[in-house]
């Protein structure tokens, strides 16, 4: 029961950067679709289509594969339900009473504290100046930034726009495939490689490092569960915008996102 | 003979017509953007945005081929009254979305980067934008002057449509898709 309910817990303390990867996704596993199987629509009952480079310029686009789409389809309508009910109100809510400056420098503290998130992974990657990099953006910031809030980082530019860096990615660097593509409930679009690599970032990420302390140690100090609570919060706004961008005009808001994670996650993987 | 002198001049040539096309496609973007953010700047009203960006963005994206390539191989199987048509809906609903981006008083902060020639008129024109606090790399692919593609920190706006439309095409055909955009079209905003 104890193991059921830390695993509920972690997983909506989780769903902030779970939210993120909404924006990311995609796929195209459609697109890849030969000739052939298209010659199974209507208007290509007489002849196959013919193979039309310029059409066909996008087949190669990045893909995964989706085995269980039936219950993905079904988790992603939960979600749906889930943000259009409860999480879109909150964000709206979290919105209206707190100016967008305010916003922005909780968003900067919590990104901020995330450095071990980024460095580890560097690290783990090899990428060695970019774990450096990452530290003086680090020291910078928390120094002049007045813990995290402003972030004078940006205006130097060996310091600014560092490509983010998670587990899953240190994964994919090591030749881990994607595996099957997953919507986990709250979270959204992942796949198997991505939702162990949430994990690695949840056990990284130093907001969440009280809860798990105290939570090995059987404490009651509920308070532990603030700053991970906080920090969905906080990404609650951002999340529902990347998540609105990619379903709204969406012809099939399903496939939109599973593109769009696919697609974003191969990006963020090259850098 | 003439090959001997020529081919140097050729060789000497190509690169110096590359640099011309790729700065003249950044140009071309950079007075496209200049003229959405007016237009966008004097619509007060929102629900009207969509229209009155619509002679603009015709004007330098090539929603025929964004359509086509969308639709992927089946295309060549539609009539041209249907292919008309799947872009007519294309472009509407990509219209729609574009123009539901802006926030009035919200300007973007853009940076152009070094654009990239892929051959054959192609250029790629990678930018990177803050726009709301957020930062953003946005890539506009350009053929012929015309964007055909917007690459959104990684995810391609057209391969996007392409997994939805062609998943639609092999359900019912022609048919289907333009029923799908059709109906896509006329969700309520």
């Amino acid at each position: 029961m104890k193991s059921h309910a830390f695993a509920l817990r972690l997983l909506l303390l989780a769903a902030a950067p779970l939210l993120v990867d909404c924006s990311s996704t995609a796929n195209t596993s459609s697109v890849k679709a030969g000739s052939s199987d298209v010659a199974k629509g209507k208007a290509a009952d007489k002849v196959g289509p013919e193979k039309d480079a310029d059409a066909d310029e996008y087949a190669a686009a990045p893909d995964i594969s989706d085995p269980l789409e039936k219950l993905n389809r079904g988790t992603f309508w939960v979600n749906d339900q889930l943000y259009t009910f409860i999480l879109r109100p909150i964000s709206k809510g979290y919105e209206f009473i707190l100016p967008r400056p305010v916003r922005k420098g909780i968003d900067n503290a919590f990104e901020n504290v995330k450095y071990p998130v980024r460095v580890v992974n560097c690290t783990l990657q090899g990428k060695f100046k970019r774990a450096g990099q990452e530290t003086g953006k680090f020291v910078v910031n928390t120094v002049g930034g007045v813990a995290g809030i402003f972030r004078p980082a940006e205006n130097i530019p060996a310091l600014a726009n560092l490509p983010e860096e998670d587990t899953a990615q240190t994964f994919a660097k090591w030749g881990i495939p994607n595996g099957p593509y997953l919507v986990l409930p709250v979270l959204g679009p992942s796949s198997l490689r991505d939702g162990v690599g949430l994990a690695g970032d949840y056990a990284l990420n130093p907001v969440n490092w009280p809860y798990l302390w105290w939570y090995a140690k059987r404490s009651k100090h509920d308070w532990v569960i603030v700053p991970p609570l906080a920090n969905t919060l906080r990404s609650t706004p951002a999340q529902m915008d990347k998540y609105d961008s990619i379903t709204k005009d969406a012809v099939d808001p399903y496939l939109s996102a599973r593109s769009a994670y696919s697609q974003n996650r191969a990006e963020a993987i090259k850098k | 003979m003439i090959l001997r002198y020529l081919l140097p001049l050729l060789l000497v040539a190509a690169p110096l017509a590359v640099s011309a096309q790729v700065a003249e496609a950044q140009t071309r973007l950079k007075t496209a953007v200049t003229e959405v953010l007016a237009v966008a700047d004097r619509t007060a009203n929102r629900a009207a945005l969509p229209e009155k960006l619509r002679p603009v963005l015709q004007k330098y994206v090539n929603f025929d081929t964004m359509t086509k390539r969308a639709v992927g191989p089946g295309w060549k199987q539609f009539t041209s009254a249907q292919q008309q048509e799947a872009s007519r809906l294309f472009s509407t609903l990509i219209i729609r979305s574009y123009s539901g981006k802006f926030t009035p008083g919200e300007h973007p902060d853009i940076t152009y980067k070094p654009a990239v020639s892929l051959g054959a008129d192609r250029v790629d024109v990678p930018t990177s934008m803050v726009y709301k606090g957020s930062h953003y790399t946005v890539v506009y692919r350009m053929e012929q002057m015309h964007i055909t593609d917007v690459v959104i920190e990684g995810v391609s706006l057209v391969a996007n449509y392409r997994s939805q439309l062609d998943a639609q095409y092999k359900k019912g055909g022609a048919t289907a898709v333009i029923s799908s955009l059709t109906q896509s079209v006329s969700r309520p905003q």
